[in-house]
């Protein structure tokens, strides 16, 4: 059921405003700009790290849309881990907000309640230097743009150097075996490792995806149908990480979630870990000693390659929106060169491009330990790669199939149990049981 | 009652068990408080003793105060609370005095329809929800949850209270009709007073219910100046994977302090009316 | 008594009113109008919504998505699913052991606090305390107790050299984990049962226990055959009460471990809402949510007949 968004009661005030804004709009503004009557229009995000990159938007892209158009733009922030069941209820129930941003495949979950997006996306990729092909992944269902995509918030190893270069590791490990020889080594000296293996949203993702492609194992084949997980790659993953698991990490590991690895960290408690940047920007500003020996590198190497997981940050607009031309205008100039790159600029990189015209932007000097994330976003997949983006990965995801696959074996499930669970849950959820 | 006297023999009947209570309901109280006022720095250190502050620092209370809305939330919530504990028990007395102490066609049936309602679970009903709160324009206003506390709270309210209606006996009534006294009045003038004990009882759980309700809060309650406080110190106290530790701590100790500070005062008041209930001729 | 027909005007309407002053104190009809309003906002906010719902979990129904009709399909798909048997498995052994815990504790504190003493009043609310904080907030709290680096209880038990150093996984073993979040429930939810079970207590009339005194009854049959028999019905109550909000907890687990480690902690609503939210099947969610319906009620129904069978 579709309501219009509340229209704001005017007062003399506001109208004098707009029509003084109007004026000045008609005669200084680009012409593509069209002025609309008083509205607003509702963007909803995520709580972002970076308080900054919020408060830029509400502080200096909010109002200037305001005075360029009339439209007062409202930021609605939710918490960590509650925006899907916000854009959910929204896409149920029609009402609420008019664009929204996405992580992960969403736009391909929400695919009918999105407005095709295509001609912005592809301008702003001609424009700004092209898009990486992994963000065309995540956006792009069945051939239309449902999303204009943003930025990647990588998740990579942060590892301390101090304590690496004790056991013999000048730079971080090439390969997953390597790291698990230093990590037997840091773990007999008190520094051992602490990677997500509980039900968190990121840093489990971010190394046990990785970790299953670069063995070569697969959920799914590209045909998107057959089930492949139970192979010799995927039981060497899974024996690997057991080994891993055992040898160099805290037991309680198995039930962290996304902030105990920080906590960890700062605490001085674990030696290397995969996370997004917010481990070195809190070391920065509130532990500056431990900042100083904190390092990102990317994920080791396995023997079929090196690969990162994506969690494509998009944005897109609502079928339910009253005014489809407001919203796309919105999008566009929020996407425009202008604006957009000062937007990644105040997020320190938290947010990686997609655009290869930022892969020199000056931003990235200012904290030069974050490069490897651009690096990563080359091979960056999302989760149930190599498969194509479906309903049926969001519920793989859902229910932490590939996740407690791992942690099950990790806390003494037998390989062979532990693959035959996953896989009797993957027929189940692809509909094949 | 009468006991045996000696110290000895109250320590163990009071002391030492009521100590362990204290010990074991408040030791992690002590720990919010520790972390409250530790700075970041110490609050991360493995070194030191956890249990002890070493620098004190009001500075989680100032920004929580200052730099959020904290205040705003705690207003929502006590707003809220308020209202739908005093729908919750009217409506739950209306629903429990028939159920308790009179005989009709049909009791049966609605004595289960209503706890069938109870067993109904959140996470079920709020889709359907959202939707007619939506629908009815309500969404990011105190209403929404205003009127979908009550849901969870007036069948609690209701079979808490049919036990409590349950204990006034039959006499009292019986010595009140004969005198000619109407049902309403018998039981606006006999039975209710006789159970303020009851009311006081389940008010302070729905109340206390109300200000600790999560979903229906995270569901309907989205902009920063109708929140409440579990869902604005979730939402604008954890950023990313990053939580404002001393922050989270200040507003569970200012949200839960005041708040039994209060109910010791109606604690009083509650046995007071108690020992006045209880003795019958 | 009729009214005699030559009386003047007033009494008309005072027959009226006296009729209608009788018809309304008829059991039945006072009953009915009494419910007349909670029963409608009862039935608008949670019979209509339930019985979408229940439509809901007959259906596929992905999100943004319209629904089509599948019958029982998702209870069938449930029933196969082994992770749901495990959230079952976990939902009743975390109610089943957080309740009886909650119930003795709760006995045992309410007779303690029964006894008269000095801050009786500010005692009896710090010990509320726990019920009246956030979940979510003490929740974030135990995150740190139950962290081995933090955690008092390894501090001792490795100084006391009966564990290696960090000491046990509160929150990475899986039994551990499972015991944890039922002490943590417990914490919660033993002063609403002593607060409760403590009201009770003290509508038992005192002369009762005075008499049982004078014919020489021991404190322990005092409580045996006085006590524990009119408390019944308040104790029933609560621990009804109790079991459907523990069965249903979502927020302590959804803070806490989300379910981990793997599944070892995850229960029927957090389930149900990371199949819907997150996963965007919501027949499939309010299917899961939906079978903790009928165990519910065999739940309540047992310990019904349990209680009043011990007469």
């Amino acid at each position: 059921m579709t309501r219009s968004t509340p229209l704001r009661s005017t007062s003399r005030r506001r109208f004098l405003k707009t029509t003084a804004a109007a004026a000045a709009t008609a005669v200084v503004a680009p012409p593509t700009v069209t002025v609309a009557a008083p509205k607003s229009l509702t963007l909803i995000h995520e709580s972002s790290f970076i308080k900054a990159y919020d408060a830029y938007f509400q502080n200096t892209l909010a109002p200037a849309y305001e005075k360029l158009t009339g439209i007062k733009i409202d930021y609605e922030l939710a918490s960590v881990g509650s925006l899907q069941t916000r854009v959910t209820t929204i896409a149920e129930t029609g009402h609420g907000a008019d664009l929204t941003l996405n992580f992960f495949n969403w736009p391909f979950l929400y695919d009918e309640k999105y407005i095709d997006v295509s001609d912005i996306a592809e301008a702003v990729g001609k424009q700004q230097g092209g898009w990486y092909a992994p963000a065309q992944e995540a956006c792009v269902v069945n051939g239309k743009w449902k999303a204009v995509p943003f930025g990647n918030v990588g998740q990579l190893m942060n590892w301390r150097t101090d304590w690496f270069k004790e056991v013999g590791f000048e730079k971080f490990p090439e390969t997953w075996d390597e790291l698990l020889e230093a990590g037997i080594k840091l773990k007999a000296k008190g520094h051992p490792f602490g990677f997500e293996l509980g039900h968190g949203f990121g840093d489990n993702h971010g190394w046990i995806y990785p970790l299953l492609w670069s063995f070569g194992g697969h959920e799914v084949e590209p045909d998107g149908k057959t089930i492949v997980l139970d192979s010799d790659e995927t039981a060497r993953a899974v024996d690997f990480a057991r080994k891993f698991y055992q040898q160099t990490m805290l037991e309680d590991c198995l039930g962290w979630t996304d902030v105990n690895n920080n906590k960890a960290w700062l605490s001085e408690q674990i030696s290397c870990t995969n996370n997004a940047e917010s481990i070195l920007w809190v070391a920065k500003h509130d532990f500056p000693d431990i900042a100083k020996v904190t390092d990102q590198a990317q994920n080791p190497k396995g023997p079929k390659g090196r690969f990162h997981v994506l969690n494509c940050w998009s944005h897109s607009i609502f079928t339910s929106t009253p005014d489809h031309d407001a919203a796309r205008a919105f999008l566009k100039w929020l996407t425009d060169k202008p604006q957009l790159s000062a937007w990644y600029a105040s997020s320190e990189t938290y947010y990686q491009p997609f655009l290869h015209g930022y892969d020199d932007a000056p931003m990235w000097n200012a904290e030069p330990r974050n490069i490897p994330y651009r690096d990563a976003l080359a091979t960056a997949h999302l989760p149930g790669w190599p498969a194509p983006v479906s309903r049926a990965q969001s519920e793989v995801i859902a229910k932490y199939v590939v996740i407690d696959m791992f942690a099950k074996a990790c806390s003494g499930t037998s390989t062979k149990d532990a693959i035959a669970t996953a896989t009797q849950q993957l027929k189940q959820i692809y509909g094949q049981a | 009652m009468i006991e045996r006297r000696g110290w000895r023999a109250r320590a163990l009947r009071l002391w030492l068990p009521l100590g362990f209570f204290l010990l074991t309901g408040l030791a992690p109280f002590y720990w919010m408080v520790v972390t409250s006022l530790k700075p970041n720095a110490e609050l991360y250190n493995r070194r030191i003793m956890p249990l002890i502050v070493y620098h004190p620092t009001l500075k989680h209370y100032i920004d929580l105060l200052t730099e959020t809305n904290f205040l705003t939330w705690t207003y929502n919530t006590t707003l809220v609370a308020v209202v739908s504990t005093a729908i919750s028990l009217v409506f739950g007395i209306m629903l429990a005095y028939p159920l308790a102490r009179m005989r009709f066609a049909g009791a049966g049936l609605i004595a289960a329809a209503v706890a069938a309602t109870y067993l109904v679970p959140q996470p079920f009903l709020f889709i359907p929800l959202a939707d007619i709160i939506n629908n009815l324009g309500l969404s990011d206003t105190l209403t929404s949850v205003i009127l979908t506390y009550p849901t969870m709270l007036i069948p609690f309210c209701a079979w808490l209270l049919i036990g409590y209606f349950k204990t006034v006996p039959r006499e009292l009534e019986e010595a009140a009709r004969i005198d000619g006294a109407s049902r309403w009045q018998t039981m606006a003038r006999v039975v209710l007073p006789l159970c303020i004990p009851g009311f006081i009882s389940a008010g302070i759980f729905a109340f206390t219910l109300s200000q600790n309700e999560f979903l229906y809060a995270l569901i309907f309650l989205n902009k920063t100046d109708v929140r409440t406080v579990p869902v604005g110190a979730i939402a604008e106290l954890i950023r990313g994977d990053v939580f404002y530790w001393g922050q989270l701590m200040a507003a569970a100790l200012l949200g839960s302090l005041p708040v039994a500070f209060l109910y010791s005062f109606f604690v009083e008041h509650y046995v007071a009316g108690l020992t006045a209930g209880s003795v019958k001729a | 008594m009729a009214a005699i027909p030559q009386a003047a005007a007033p009494p008309r309407p005072l027959e009226l009113r006296v009729a209608l002053g009788r018809w309304l104190d008829r059991e039945a009809v006072f009953s009915w109008l009494m419910m007349a309003l909670p029963l409608i906002f009862l039935f608008a906010l949670v019979g209509y919504p339930f019985v979408y719902g229940v439509y809901l979990s007959l259906e596929n129904r992905p999100v943004a998505q319209p629904g089509v009709f599948v019958g029982l399909r998702n209870f069938i798909e449930d029933a196969r699913d082994p992770v749901f048997w495990q959230v079952t498995r976990n939902t009743f052994i975390y109610t089943g052991v957080a309740t009886a815990l909650k119930m003795a504790g709760g006995l045992a504190l309410a007779l303690v606090i029964n006894q008269g003493f000095r801050m009786k009043n500010l005692i009896r609310a710090a010990l509320l305390l726990p019920f009246i904080v956030p979940t979510v907030l003490s929740t974030v709290a135990w995150m740190w107790i139950l962290d081995p680096a933090f955690s008092v209880i390894n501090w001792v038990l490795v100084h006391g050299g009966l564990v290696t150093p960090p000491g046990p996984s509160w929150l990475g073993n899986p039994s551990l984990a499972m015991a944890s979040i039922i002490v943590i429930n417990t914490w919660r939810g033993l002063p609403f049962y002593a607060i409760s079970l403590l009201a009770g207590l003290q509508t038992i009339p005192l002369d009762l226990y005075e008499a049982a005194t004078i014919d020489g009854a021991s404190p322990r049959a005092r409580f045996w055959y006085i006590t524990l028999p009119l408390l019944k019905p308040v104790i029933l109550i609560v621990t009804v009460f109790s079991v459907i909000f523990t069965f249903a907890d979502f927020q302590l687990v959804y803070v806490l471990t989300h379910g981990g480690p793997a599944n070892a902690t995850q229960l029927f609503a957090t389930y149900a809402f990371d199949i819907a939210m997150s996963g965007g099947q919501l027949g499939r969610g309010a299917s899961v949510a939906l079978a903790m319906l009928p165990m519910l009620g065999l739940l309540i129904i047992g310990l019904t007949v349990y209680m009043r069978r011990r007469e």
